[in-house]
């Protein structure tokens, strides 16, 4: 699960002097639908978005198994427990292939796993806003699930025609497990939405909390938000096709006629669809707040990176004895 | 650059869903050696899918195309229908003329069981 | 010789019969579980990725071997499922001690000091074991544990060799690694005693041909862990942290149950 966000930092230039031809050349096969390979030449402000974007993704996956985590020992029911597990274990196994791609990306900047992992770790790689929210209850597990999940497979649809191959490979692989995470997740909130009172208060007490975190999920609309957005690159080079708005849309015309349906509401009571501007009417999030979560001043920033921080640590033993 | 000491090797991974299928690429994925790597491999790409077969490459030991190379090796020109059927389909009109079938793919594929005698 | 029982219906006529099968389904269904909600405290802290994925599937296969365990209990009129797993209390578990040891210090919440030597010799001491005991109950006089015995055996040689390949490469590795494989052996080895034990109905598992005779899985399941391990320990097991096997659990266990049943217990009529 996944949406790029910015951070600010200036971007690359597109290429050097000299590499014009080069860069033509690129920019044909990138309007002609071609897929781009690790060892294609391309522009520098084209690797570079993409591993940015790829590393967080890739991040984001393994920060992302740790909230949701906190309930798979605790599952309620050995079909539960089996499933999460399941679930979870896949969004690591989406964190080993994007960060596989990422990887491949890096090596000619000589830097590897290890790099990625310590840039998380210190600060310097960023992993999304949704998972540095607390999971306080079991219907939280089901929220993350649903639509947290939800809004990441909006979000990585709209790139599985993605101009650089192994991403547009990886999201293929990913995307078809997302199907069983979309229906694991809508099973366990139905299982609420029809069960007791007090099932159906956790359920709604849940989405109050995440309610927010969703709607920045897809980052701000524009660069006026937060002083700096890669969507533009991101369209122009073909990664994705999608404006963070649009997706936005996607999503709550996608999700929200499902969460009534549920008989939940959302904390927002604006909440609306204009039939003259065809779009969703809602309260902007707070985008200040935002910029504070990615920058790990989140509610469980700290907590997640220090549960990173000690497995990586207290098991460099092992890397090291097998090391060649 | 990291201090960690060099743990992760790159592998290419490639498996068999059934004795029937070809050999089909996977991903690649990092392990210390050949061993560990087989073993990570099956469950991190295959936990969903049967398999009958797993390889595991070291992917220095793959040479393949390079970025230019594919690029200038892969073009061919389109003129060689005298390697496929298509060249000789209007043999299908000669047969139906003499009332007899066209020996097409979908037929001889056909012929793996012949009449018991 | 007990003739072949082929259904729970049957089993239930031999009041003797059904109480042992049920005490070994316990034993078999309790590992499996404990050792899976072990593994499952561990989802995300793996050495290295590639490897935690891996460890995943086997920690799923693991529980889906209980639940197959807990279902035979269930055809005996124990309850469903989810509340045997879920309801009872530790002296009525019958796992062994050594596999409800937590995962290291911490919580996996919180802090997570987890040991990868602990894990890498439990599951070998476990797989190995869980080999043995279930080749001998492929023979069973109760066939429909046969039965399963046989499927689980056929998914549990990948779990083996995994976690043999594990601890022969750290044991062949630098002196650290070696010596914390060892530590953790001679740990193993002073409270793995229960681990072969039948318990209380050990006569009867044994004259109604349930299982080979605990003598005989003792020195089959020592042949196994002597063929992998470079240096075992050379003095009998212990059993300093009790015998579960008889229901004597450690504060462990009560730590596995408030977790793993907390949300079950906050409401156990519900539908989850």
């Amino acid at each position: 699960m996944y949406n790029y966000v910015e951070d600010g930092d200036s971007p690359a230039r597109a290429h050097a002097e000299g590499d014009e031809a080069k860069y033509d050349a690129f920019m044909t096969r990138i309007e002609a639908g071609d897929k781009i390979e690790p060892d294609d030449w391309m522009p520098d402000d084209y690797r570079q978005a993409l591993i940015k974007l790829i590393s967080m993704h890739g991040m984001s996956e393994i920060m992302g198994a740790l909230p949701e985590k906190e309930w798979v020992p605790k599952a309620p029911t050995l079909r539960r427990k089996l499933g999460i597990m399941a679930k979870v274990q896949d969004e690591m196994g989406h964190g080993q292939l994007l960060l596989r791609v990422a990887e491949d990306l890096m090596a000619p900047y000589g830097k590897t796993r290890e790099d990625l992992i310590e840039d998380l770790l210190a600060g310097r790689l960023k992993f999304h806003n949704v998972f540095h929210m607390p999971t306080k209850t079991w219907a939280d597990a089901g929220m993350v699930g649903w639509l947290v999940d939800g809004a990441a497979i909006i979000s990585q649809t709209n790139m599985l025609d993605a101009s650089y191959g192994p991403y547009q490979r990886a999201l293929q692989r990913i995307c078809q497990e997302e199907v069983f995470h979309a229906q694991h997740g809508e099973s366990i909130i139905m299982a609420l939405a029809e069960g007791t009172d007090e099932q159906r208060a956790i359920l709604q007490d849940s989405l109050n909390r995440w309610w927010e975190a969703l709607l920045m999920f897809f980052g701000p609309a524009s660069a006026e938000t937060t002083g700096s957005s890669k969507q533009d690159i991101m369209i122009k080079y073909k990664i994705r096709k999608s404006s963070n708005e649009e997706l936005r849309q996607a999503f709550l015309d996608k999700y929200l006629p499902r969460v009534f349906s549920l008989g939940l509401t959302v904390p927002d009571e604006t909440v609306h669809y204009d039939d003259k501007q065809e779009r969703w009417i809602y309260k902007q999030p707070d985008w200040a707040r935002f910029k504070d979560i990615i920058a790990n001043k989140g509610p469980r920033s700290q907590e997640r990176l220090t549960l990173r921080t000690i497995a990586y640590d207290h098991n460099r033993w092992v890397r090291q004895a097998l090391a060649r | 650059m990291s201090d960690e000491t060099p743990f992760y090797q790159e592998y290419e991974v490639f498996s068999k869903r059934s004795h029937k299928t070809p050999l089909q690429y996977q991903f690649s994925l990092l392990a210390p050696n050949d061993d560990m790597a087989l073993f990570m491999a099956q469950e991190n790409f295959m936990r969903r899918q049967d398999v009958v077969d797993i390889w595991v490459v070291p992917r220095q030991a793959v040479r393949s195309l390079t970025s230019e190379e594919r690029q200038k090796l892969t073009q061919r020109l389109d003129n060689k229908d005298y390697r496929t059927t298509k060249g000789y389909g209007y043999l299908r009109k000669k047969w139906r003329e003499k009332e007899q079938g066209m020996l097409d793919e979908k037929e001889i594929m056909s012929w793996k069981e012949v009449k018991k005698t | 010789m007990t003739q072949p029982i082929t259904s729970a219906d049957q089993a239930q006529e031999n009041v003797a019969y059904l109480r042992a099968l049920k005490e070994l389904l316990y034993q078999l269904a309790d590992d499996d579980f404990i050792i899976a909600f072990r593994g499952s405290e561990w989802l995300g802290l793996a050495p290295h990725i590639e490897a935690d994925v891996a460890f995943s599937s086997i920690t799923q296969n693991t529980m889906g071997h209980a639940v197959m365990f807990y279902e035979l209990l269930e055809a005996l009129g124990e309850g469903k499922a989810d509340k045997i797993a879920h309801e009872r209390l530790p002296h009525e578990r019958r796992n062994a001690v050594y596999f409800e040891r937590q995962n290291g210090d911490g919580q996996y919440w919180e802090e997570p000091y987890y040991d990868w030597a602990l894990a890498v010799v439990r599951q070998l001491l476990y797989d190995t074991f869980k080999k043995v005991k279930l080749e001998a109950i492929t023979n069973s006089s109760y066939k429909p544990l046969a039965a399963a015995a046989e499927k689980v055996l056929l998914e549990q040689s990948y779990h083996l060799a995994y976690w043999r390949m594990w601890l022969e490469q750290l044991q062949n590795a630098n002196a650290d690694a070696r010596s914390r494989i060892q530590q953790r052996i001679e740990e193993a080895w002073s409270c793995i005693g229960d681990v072969p034990v039948l318990g209380e109905e050990k006569d009867a598992m044994e004259h109604y041909a349930l299982v080979s005779s605990e003598s005989d899985l003792k020195a089959a399941w020592l042949r196994a862990v002597t063929a992998i391990i470079d240096t075992p320990p050379n003095r009998p097991f212990g059993q300093e942290l009790g015998n579960g096997r008889i229901g004597e659990h450690t504060a462990d266990l009560h730590q596995a149950i408030d977790t793993f049943a907390e949300v079950y217990n906050s409401d156990r009529k519900a539908v989850w």
